[in-house]
Order: structure tokens, then C-alpha cells, then sequence
């Protein structure tokens, strides 16, 4: 017995008795990958995420190949495969964080800054202050299941009260700020004041500065050197109002609320400390953290807060007041219009007509819009605005063959401006116009019925000025507002070819999203 | 050269986003480890990581640059992993795979000595752990499918065929002079039925460069086959030996009594 039990143990080591079977895996791959045959699938693979990207982070193992991350930054963005291979030393990547509200599984969501805000929250020696941003208020709803471009400024500021947010300031105050500081730089290079030339775009969008200083840093000169809201908020709330208040700017943790994924990105660029120049304490990011709308809302879910419980309530005072213009820095083409209201003023010394307060050429969702409008005693100014980044090089390729004519262009990187971007809730997969439509009509709205829709009549803006600042583009106004901006073109190797593929017709000027 | 199937990788289109190793871990059913990263500066190869890809930073003509180098079970034509393996759980198909079979391992790890790619990783922290690495998917091979990992390459840097046509092809690549001259697993252990093509030098993206171009089961057949021999021999000596001492013994025993 013993002998024939040891026996067929041993057999099959000798290799005898060994039944041939199947050897690997019987696993699971999205269907599409799974058919015999090896030609390829029509949607493959991902984009390439930078482990150190300081805006998105992607988790494997929620990750199930389906494309439509390249999807949206090949089309959409017109950045992933728009270089040429080998790669050179970067993960070529404008932050914008599409691919983030594309993905159907979440693999890729924002790189999470929660634990460090809470942290800071917690340390006494620390006095936390935070900005929103003008389209969190119209997003911040769907994440509690309000529908989509409900209005939740009161609520959002008692939910950052809340949470331990020692002042809850706004954005759109820095917008009117930005507002003053672009239309005079325009101004001064529509008067040939400055060697800068025309047309001047916009620089609120990081998602955008990247784009330029990789594929065409040739128009950095074109640039607005006015820095975005976000950046310029920070600057002041660590000079002017650390000042105002008698504090100590190192003991300011400043916190964003944004809408963006690329402002993480922004907040880290190292040239981005004013501040610390300002007070010659060394680096001392003007910013300290971003946090996109769904991180806030996470952090609200966890604190029990919801905003159907929630008192209104309203923004602190000193960089608190925004008037609708910068209110519609939130949405495409608000840029734009806010600009018109107080460009118009600032060359005429008169109000802007009606029309600029309904700016409705550059309103609404088409890809590329255009505006003239005329300015008495300077002739007509033309516009031109833009977002998604496809759209955008369609009109870098207008202006060079110069025949437009434009004097000043907006781009937001994201379909819909701001209120699609990167860090905004997950309404719908992929992002659907109707929601970016009624975030945007939200937007419009809130403009509509505020008594102040100027930013040059922002009185906080003004205090600002005549306390602080002087005057627009002044020598202090240019240190701490104005920034600069680096190519960035050594690290990709751009293929012009690739680019056109995906621009089929240039004459197309509906954004497909 | 033998015939089969192999993979030809061409290190110049990879951008590192990874596809390949999610791919397999889905097929697999590789577990997702936190403390050991498929892909990244540092990459882990183990019994969760069949096939890794590793960011490499180097300086190509004064500038740096970054190279993605995936590995995983090289295949090789004649391996040696399958040679060391009394068991038989080591086999090469007639498809391209070298395959491992868990239910015929004795776990002596013998493979992993034998081995010259350092890739069959041990499942050390199990309580019952057995010996662990890639199969080229071989199910699916068998179906005429590529493996899992090459499906979702966005960039086709992974290409699936003909060992032939794919040296063919490398061969041509080459040609534009865009490459390095030297289509690594070629040669090298026999050749393997991955393939890989660079632009910079293979050393310096950390492929073993000193991996001979002999298949290794040769090199050891000069003196295993000589093992047989070599025991029975020993055993007759031995014998021999035994014998001796034994009729020593005997003669000199009466002769010890004497003395007590």
C-alpha cells in the first residue's frame, strides 16, 4: 500500500501522468480588448500621468483601459499625440484635467490636497483664509444632488465657515482686480504705450499658459502678464490684507476653492511667490493649497454638512466684494465681456452701452466666437474668444495669417470655460452641454441681478487702490500682480503633422464634446 | 531560427502611461499592491507584477531624456529555467510562451537560479507559495490572440507577431538609422521571443548586457550529461573502497586482540 502511494506520488515529478492542461489566466478585459484577432481596437489604452503631477493622479486599479481619457486630450485638447516619439523629459500635460471628468470609473480624479488644508486647520499657529472661485457656487449643488447650475454662494461660504476657515473671501474680487489690471494693459498696447504687441490674450487660464509656453512660446509677448485671480488674491492676502490686519503673512495658510485641476499646478510654480519677495522672507507660495469642488464637497460630506440645512450667508469683507463681471469669469466669453464693461469706461470715461452688459456674441457654446465692438473715438475693437484647447489653436492659426484683425482674445482651456473644468462635480459622463449650459445661464443670472456689474466700481477694489496699489500697472501693481512666463518648448518635440490630422476642417468652429 | 510568436518592443514609441501593465493585471487577475508600484522609477517585479515599466532617466546627446523599459518573462527560445526544472512545471509551447505550471512546482526555485533575466519571482509571503511569472498570456495565444499586454498600447510600441517577420521588420527599423544596431533577445540566451528596439544604448537603460548569446541549456548539457557517469562511477569507487577497508578490518582484527 505504502509502495503504491509513494509511487504515484513520484510519477508525476518523473513527468509521467501529466495531463496536459491549459496554463494562464482566464481573466477579464474591457469587452472591445477581449475579441480574437489582433487589429487594432478603435478606443485603446490611456493618456500617460506623471506620478509627480501635482494636479491629477490616476489609481490602477480603477483603471479599465477605455480610452476615453486619449479620447478627450487627442480631441478635445489636441495634446496627446500632437508630439513626436521618443518622448524627451516630461510627461507633456496642461493640467486641464478633462480627462478627469471623462473617465467613467474615477481612476483619474484630482491629486488630493484635503490632508494638508485639514492639518493646517487644525494648527493654531495658523490662520486659514479661503477664496472661491466664481463657478464653484454653481456647481458645489451637484454634489448634494441639487440639479445642475443650482446657486449655492451663501451656503457655500457657511459650509467654509464651518469647516474651520477662519475668513471665506472671493475670487470674483480678484477678478475685478484682474479686470483693471488686463483692460489697462490692453489699453496701453492699443495706444502703443507698450512694446507689447497685439492681440493680447488672456492669462487667467494656467491650462492655457502651459498650452503656449509648450506649443507656441513665440506668443508669450502676446500674453496678458496680469496674473489669473487665484494668483493675484494670494499675493495681496499675504501683503495687503497681512498688512490691514496687522498679521504675520507666514502665519496665513491660503486655501483656494476652484473649479480646476490646473490651478494646483498654478498655485506651485515656483515664480508665484510675491509675496515672500515682497516681505524678503524667502519662498512663500502665495497659494498654499487648491482644492477642486469635489474635494470640497468631500470634505463637507464628511463634516455632516449639507446645503440643504445651511444658512445663506456672506463673503468677509476686505477681499470679499466681486461685482457680475467677475462673476463671469466663471463661464467662456465672461472674461471677455467683464474686460468690454471696463475697457469701454476706461477709454471713454462712460458707462458701457446696454449691449456690453448682454455681450451675446460671446456668449453661449460655440467653440469660437467673435465681437466687435465700437468705442467712440478709438473705432471698433474686435474679439475674439475661445475654449477647448482645439479651438484655441484654430485661432493662434487666424492670427498668425493675420487677416482677423483681433484686438483681444480669451481662452479658457475647457469646454464651456470654468464651469467644465477639471475639478467640478461628475455631473454626467462624458460632460454634457446641458450641464455646462445651465452652470453657465447660473452664472449669467447671478451677473444679472447684481446692482454692481463693473469691476472698476467694486469699492473694495477701489479701497485697494487708493490705499495700497495707487493705481493700476504701478510699480507695486506690477510686482505683485503681474507675473512672467517661461517656454517650455525644450521638452516636446511638437508634430505639426499630428496636429493638423486632428484639425480636419478648420473652418469648424462648434466645439464636439 | 525557430518559428513562433513573439512580441517586438520598440522602447522609441513608449510614453509610459502604463497601459500594458494594467492590461495584464486584468487578464491575470494580478492583485494592485500599494507598496509595490508596477510602474514608476521604481517598479517592483513579484508575483503581483508580471510585467513592469520602469522610467529611466538618462542624457541622450547632453540633454535629458526619459526612456520607459518594460520587462517581463523574456520567453526565451531555449530557456533555461525549463532545463533546471526536474519537475516539468517549467515547459516552452509550440506557440512562443514559456509556461509554468503551479500543480507540477516542488518549489525548489531552481528556475529562478537558472534563469538569466532574474524573472520568475517566489511568492514569499505566502503560507503555501509557489513560483511565479509570465505566460504570454498563453491562453490566449492558443486562440490566436496577442498577449493582453499588447492590446491596449496607444502607440503601438508593443507589436504582436511572427518571431521572423518581426526581426524583419526591427531589421528595417533599424535601417533608418534612428536605432541603436542591436535588437535585444535576438541573441542574447538563445534569442527570445521579446524583442526590443532602442535608441540609446541597452546598458544604459538597464538591460543585462553580458547575457551570453549560447542558449544556457548547452553550455550545461557539457557536464550534466556527464552526471550519470560520473555517479555510477563514484558508486564503483566506492565499492571498491567499502571492500577494501572491510577486508582490512577482518585481516587486522585477531592481531589487535593480542595486545589488550
Amino acid at each position: 500500500m505504502k509502495a503504491v502511494v509513494s509511487a504515484s506520488a513520484m510519477l508525476p515529478l518523473s513527468g509521467c501522468l501529466v495531463r496536459e492542461k491549459k496554463t494562464g489566466a482566464e481573466g477579464w478585459l474591457p469587452r472591445h480588448y477581449d475579441a480574437p484577432g489582433n487589429w487594432p481596437p478603435q478606443v485603446r489604452g490611456r493618456v500617460p500621468i506623471d506620478p509627480a503631477n501635482p494636479s491629477i493622479v490616476r489609481a490602477d486599479r480603477n483603471c479599465v483601459l477605455c480610452g476615453q481619457c486619449i479620447e478627450v486630450c487627442r480631441r478635445v485638447q489636441t495634446i496627446f499625440g500632437t508630439y513626436k516619439l521618443p518622448v524627451r523629459d516630461d510627461f507633456i500635460c496642461v493640467h486641464c484635467g478633462q480627462c478627469a471628468l471623462w473617465c467613467p470609473t474615477a481612476a483619474i480624479s484630482e491629486a488630493d490636497d484635503i490632508a494638508r488644508v485639514k492639518q493646517s486647520l487644525k494648527d493654531p499657529s495658523k490662520v486659514v483664509i479661503v477664496q472661491t472661485a466664481p463657478s464653484t457656487r454653481v456647481g458645489i449643488g451637484e454634489e448634494f444632488g441639487l440639479a445642475a447650475g443650482s446657486w449655492a454662494e451663501g451656503k457655500q461660504v457657511a459650509a467654509l465657515r464651518r469647516l474651520g476657515f477662519r475668513k471665506v473671501f472671493d475670487t470674483n474680487f480678484a477678478a475685478d482686480l484682474t479686470i483693471l489690471e488686463e483692460s489697462s494693459e490692453l489699453i496701453r498696447r492699443l495706444q502703443g504705450a507698450s512694446e507689447e504687441p497685439l492681440p493680447q490674450f488672456t492669462s487667467c487660464c494656467p491650462g492655457w499658459v502651459k498650452f503656449v509656453e509648450y506649443y507656441h512660446p513665440e506668443l508669450i509677448p502676446h500674453l496678458s502678464t496680469a496674473k489669473s485671480p487665484q494668483q493675484m488674491f494670494g499675493a495681496l492676502a499675504k501683503t495687503y490684507y497681512a498688512k490691514k490686519m496687522g498679521m504675520d503673512p507666514a502665519s496665513i495658510f491660503s486655501v483656494a476653492i476652484m473649479p480646476c485641476t490646473a490651478k494646483k499646478f498654478e498655485a506651485a510654480r515656483p515664480e508665484l511667490n510675491s509675496a515672500g519677495r515682497y516681505w524678503g522672507k524667502g519662498p512663500m507660495q502665495d497659494v498654499d493649497a487648491v482644492l477642486t469642488v469635489r474635494e470640497l464637497a468631500w470634505m463637507m460630506k464628511e463634516a455632516g454638512l449639507d446645503p440643504a440645512s445651511l444658512p445663506e450667508e456672506d463673503y468677509d469683507s476686505v477681499l470679499g466684494e466681486g461685482s457680475g463681471a467677475g462673476l463671469l469669469f466663471g463661464s467662456t466669453g465672461g472674461v471677455m465681456e467683464a474686460a468690454v464693461r471696463t475697457t469701454f469706461h476706461a477709454m471713454t470715461g462712460q458707462k458701457a452701452p446696454a449691449a456690453a452688459f448682454k455681450l451675446t456674441p460671446v456668449r453661449g457654446l460655440v467653440g469660437i466666437k467673435e465681437a466687435s465692438l465700437d468705442i467712440p473715438g478709438h473705432g471698433p475693437l474686435r474679439v475674439a474668444v475661445a475654449h477647448g484647447l482645439r479651438n484655441a489653436r484654430t485661432v493662434i492659426e487666424r492670427v498668425k495669417a493675420g487677416r482677423c484683425g483681433y484686438r483681444f482674445i480669451e481662452v479658457m482651456a475647457c469646454p464651456g470655460g470654468c464651469i467644465g473644468g477639471g475639478g467640478m462635480p461628475r455631473s454626467a459622463v462624458p460632460p454634457a452641454d446641458d450641464v455646462r449650459t445651465k452652470r453657465i445661464r447660473s452664472l449669467q443670472a447671478g451677473d444679472a441681478a447684481k446692482s454692481l456689474r463693473e469691476s472698476h466700481e467694486n469699492r473694495e477694489v477701489q479701497e485697494l487702490y487708493r490705499t495700497f496699489l495707487e493705481r493700476p500697472l504701478s510699480p507695486l501693481a506690477h510686482e505683485l500682480l503681474h507675473t512672467g512666463y517661461v517656454s517650455r518648448s525644450k521638452h516636446l518635440d511638437v508634430d505639426p503633422r499630428a496636429i493638423a490630422e486632428l484639425m480636419p476642417d478648420k473652418t469648424t468652429e462648434t466645439e464636439h464634446a | 531560427m525557430k518559428q513562433g510568436n513573439a512580441v517586438l518592443v520598440d522602447l522609441t514609441q513608449c510614453i509610459g502611461c502604463g497601459s500594458c501593465a494594467v492590461a495584464c493585471k486584468l487578464w491575470n487577475g494580478r492583485p494592485f499592491e500599494q507598496d509595490s508600484p508596477a510602474t514608476g522609477t521604481n517598479p517592483v517585479a513579484n508575483d503581483a507584477n508580471w510585467t513592469t515599466l520602469a522610467q529611466k532617466q538618462i542624457i541622450k546627446e547632453g540633454t535629458p531624456a526619459w526612456r520607459f523599459v518594460k520587462r517581463q518573462c523574456m520567453h526565451c527560445e531555449e530557456p533555461a529555467c525549463v532545463a533546471a526544472c526536474f519537475a516539468k512545471a517549467m515547459r516552452k509551447t509550440e506557440e512562443g510562451p514559456v509556461i509554468y505550471r503551479p500543480d507540477l512546482c516542488v518549489g525548489c526555485r531552481y528556475c529562478m537560479l537558472a534563469c538569466p533575466f532574474e524573472t520568475p519571482t517566489y511568492e514569499w509571503m505566502k503560507v503555501l507559495p509557489f513560483v511565479s511569472k509570465c505566460q504570454m498570456c498563453s491562453t490566449r495565444l492558443a486562440e490566436g490572440r496577442a498577449p493582453a499586454c499588447t492590446e491596449p498600447c496607444p502607440t503601438g510600441a508593443l507589436r504582436f507577431g511572427q518571431r521572423e517577420e518581426l526581426l524583419t521588420l526591427a531589421r528595417e527599423k533599424i535601417g533608418t538609422g534612428k536605432y541603436v544596431d542591436h535588437i535585444y533577445g535576438e541573441k542574447e540566451a538563445g534569442g527570445t521571443s521579446w524583442l526590443y528596439l532602442s535608441d540609446v544604448p541597452f546598458a544604459s537603460i538597464g538591460f543585462r548586457t553580458d547575457v551570453v548569446w549560447e542558449p544556457l541549456p548547452n553550455i550545461t548539457e557539457h557536464y550534466i550529461r556527464r552526471t550519470p557517469a560520473l555517479l555510477l562511477g563514484g558508486a564503483a569507487l566506492f565499492m571498491i573502497l567499502s571492500r577494501f577497508l572491510q577486508r582490512r578490518e577482518a585481516v587486522s582484527a585477531p592481531e589487535e586482540k593480542q595486545h589488550d
